[in-house]
């Protein structure tokens, strides 16, 4: 059966330390129980899942994308190997490659050349509707992006370069990446937020820079809510205070959000982290 | 902590992104100052409400901050890394219409404000000249946001293997490499390699990317001797490294692993913060009686998240107190967003065993 499938992408981003990684951990294990083939793509060069799921991994987490458990599957891509892989994929041969690209000066400028890995990680990511490269068999794919600043970079890499390079497959290919990173059926921006004031002003900052860069509006989740109403009273413990105000400050957070997109994550008490995750997927609506 | 105060002249914080750089190499300096040092932060990217209370902005010179149980003086910076990259490539040109052409490149223009390790370099460009001012007795150096501490050490070396491993020569002008024979073969080799580059991303990006090694050829010798200069005075023993972490397994274990790099590449850790181990009302250690079930499930639950992370804890400094000294600050109340937080924060930090 010929279809042309509808592949879903979804960036989870926001500042450092929010939970972008249980965030997207939690969404990719969502869609992985609705059936559909799922793949949870991280960035950079060290995995943090490796760690995160020790229960569940039989490998450590790699480029090629290894099992976590039914229709889910996780991968670490690094801007150099999608390089890698990309330029194997046009060259058609490893060994050209190899020769070419296999030694320390190349090595060297591919790792600072501006803006060529965040070029290949979104010519990665973007790779299934553009028909470019290696075919990535998944319904889904979940990036457990850059924080902040450098998640905007990445956004911006392709738009930057398509106006910098007019001519040649490097102008193309950064106009057709730019265009899939554009399109509201195709991508979603989750960015994931704690609800203080701080971290939510940064987010909203940061939503605002999406929204210039690609017209697209991102989703804020509030994560770490905590969950119980209690009202001020006399003789309150400590505890008690300790809840009044963090509830004054969460609400005071949200109240800053506006009519923004807003989704609610609480607190999960668990130090086993599989079971945040589990509790992140039943909580998020997508 | 007092004593790593009074015997550093340079402390560096570094830690994974948002586990509060900015704030705790804040309140050291704030610390320093009240101990009679003349101290210097350099803070990277803080937040607005900081830098309005501190009365700091980008790109400034350092703003003397007033009050606050200051004995000594206490002076605050932001570094603007596109301004820290501007001025080093300034200093390190000879010839000054090259200086023009190179700020107007295109991948300059992405190199010096986003991307590879350039934050990171200026961060170390802007400690080495405040340093080399002799103005301080004291600098604090904040750090960028990076997903991993290690990074940040990692970024020049980086971007100085642009220069040792000679991808420039690539783009040299070929006329100066012909009389040599050996150079020549060199330069056939890599013409190949261009060719391939070529194909892959058109003759308008290879223009550009031409362009840009061609002009920061020159910086070699700077670069080459800055990164020097850098790494002796990271490695000196009146630097130390302050390694802020938040507190759960997974990050505890990153810590753990910084820690190992961080000695590896020969600098002095000193102290590692685990900021906002945990909330005060941890700590009073009352047993809760309330009427409302839902309150008493959650505090029931809370209770026992944080001992067991008390208990991963007792893990984890049994595996580090030999390492470096280990200090918990507390979760606070509110914001860490103003100098108030700062002066609080600094004073835990003093007291924290
Ligand atoms: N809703 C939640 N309830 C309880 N714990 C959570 C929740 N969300 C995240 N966490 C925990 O908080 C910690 C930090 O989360 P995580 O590692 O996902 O953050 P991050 O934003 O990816 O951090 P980094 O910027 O370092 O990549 C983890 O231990 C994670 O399990
Ligand atoms: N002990 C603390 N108690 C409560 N809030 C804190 C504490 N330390 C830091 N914060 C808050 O945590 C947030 C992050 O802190 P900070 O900006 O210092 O982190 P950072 O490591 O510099 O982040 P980045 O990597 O993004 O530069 C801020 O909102 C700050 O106010
Ligand atoms: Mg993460
Ligand atoms: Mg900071």
């Amino acid at each position: 059966m010929i279809k042309s499938f509808q592949q879903e992408i979804i960036f989870v981003t926001g500042k450092g330390g929010v939970g972008k990684s249980a965030v997207a951990a939690g969404i990719a294990l969502k869609r992985s129980k609705e059936g559909k083939k799922t793949l949870l793509v991280e960035l950079g060069y060290q995995s943090f899942y490796t760690d995160y799921f020790a229960e569940q991994l039989k490998a450590p987490v790699a480029f090629s994308p290894v099992r976590v458990t039914d229709n889910l599957d996780v991968a670490l891509w690094s801007g150099p190997e999608c390089l890698r892989e990309y330029a194997i994929y046009l060259l058609k041969s490893e060994s050209i490659y190899k020769l070419f690209f296999e030694n320390s000066v190349s090595k060297a400028l591919i790792n600072v050349a501006p803006a060529l890995p965040e070029l290949a990680i979104t010519g990665k990511i973007t790779s299934g509707p553009r028909h470019v490269g290696p075919p990535l068999r998944y319904d889904v794919i979940v990036v457990d992006a850059f924080a902040t600043g450098h998640f905007l970079a990445l956004l911006k890499a392709p738009q930057g370069m398509a106006e910098a390079i007019q001519f040649g497959p490097m102008g193309d290919q950064s106009r057709s990446i730019d265009k899939v990173l554009k399109d509201s059926n195709q991508c979603k921006y989750f960015i994931v937020s704690l609800p203080e004031e701080l971290p939510t002003a940064e987010s909203l900052e940061l939503a605002e820079g999406i929204e210039k860069t690609l017209g697209a509006k991102p989703v804020i989740v509030m994560n770490k809510m905590l969950p119980v109403e209690v009202t001020p009273h006399e003789g309150a413990s400590d505890f008690e205070k300790f809840l009044t105000n963090s509830q004054q400050r969460q609400n005071q957070a949200l109240s800053l959000l506006g009519g923004r997109p807003l989704q609610k994550i609480s607190f999960c008490f668990q130090n086993d982290s599989w079971k945040v995750v589990e509790s992140i997927s039943q909580e998020i609506n997508l | 902590m007092k004593s790593l105060i009074e015997n550093s002249k340079v402390l560096v914080c570094v830690g994974s992104g948002g586990v509060g750089k900015t704030t705790v190499a804040s309140s050291l300096a704030l610390l320093g100052a009240q101990l009679g040092k003349r101290v210097l932060v350099l803070t990277v990217d803080p937040a607005q409400r900081l830098k309005t209370t501190m009365g700091i902005e980008e790109g400034q010179e350092a703003v003397e901050i007033k009050g606050h149980q200051i004995t000594g003086q206490l002076f605050a910076s932001v570094i603007d890394p596109k301004k820290t990259f501007d001025e080093f490539v300034m200093r390190a040109s000879s010839q000054p219409e090259r200086v023009k052409k190179i700020l107007n490149n295109k991948l300059y223009v992405q190199l010096s404000t986003t991307l590879s390790g350039s934050q990171e370099f200026t961060a170390l460009e802007k400690l080495y000249s405040s340093f080399e001012s002799g103005k301080y007795d004291l600098i604090v150096l904040d750090t960028p946001p990076t997903k991993h501490a290690i990074d940040f050490l990692k970024a020049p070396q980086k971007l100085a293997a642009l220069f040792t491993e000679g991808v420039a020569k690539w783009f040299r002008d070929p006329k100066a490499t012909q009389q040599n024979f050996f150079l020549g073969l060199l330069q056939s080799g890599t013409k190949q390699v261009l060719k391939t580059l070529e194909a892959l991303t058109g003759s308008d990006f290879m223009k550009e990317l031409a362009d840009f090694f061609q002009n920061i050829e020159q910086w070699q010798g700077q670069l080459e001797k800055r990164a020097g200069d850098v790494h002796s005075l990271l490695v000196s023993p009146t630097t130390s490294f302050v390694l802020i972490t938040s507190f759960d397994e997974a990050k505890l274990k990153e810590a753990e692993y910084f820690s190992k790099e961080i000695k590896q590449g020969g600098y002095r850790l000193s102290a590692l913060i685990i900021n906002r181990a945990f909330p005060f009302w941890i700590q009073s250690g009352e047993q809760l009686q309330s009427k409302s079930p839902k309150v008493m499930n959650l505090y029931m639950q809370m209770k026992d998240y944080y001992q067991k992370r008390e208990e991963s804890f007792s893990r984890f400094s049994i595996r580090m107190n030999q390492q470096a000294k280990i200090l918990r600050l507390p979760e606070m109340r509110e914001d860490v967003s103003d100098i108030s937080g700062v002066e609080l924060l600094a004073k835990y930090i003093q007291e924290a065993k």
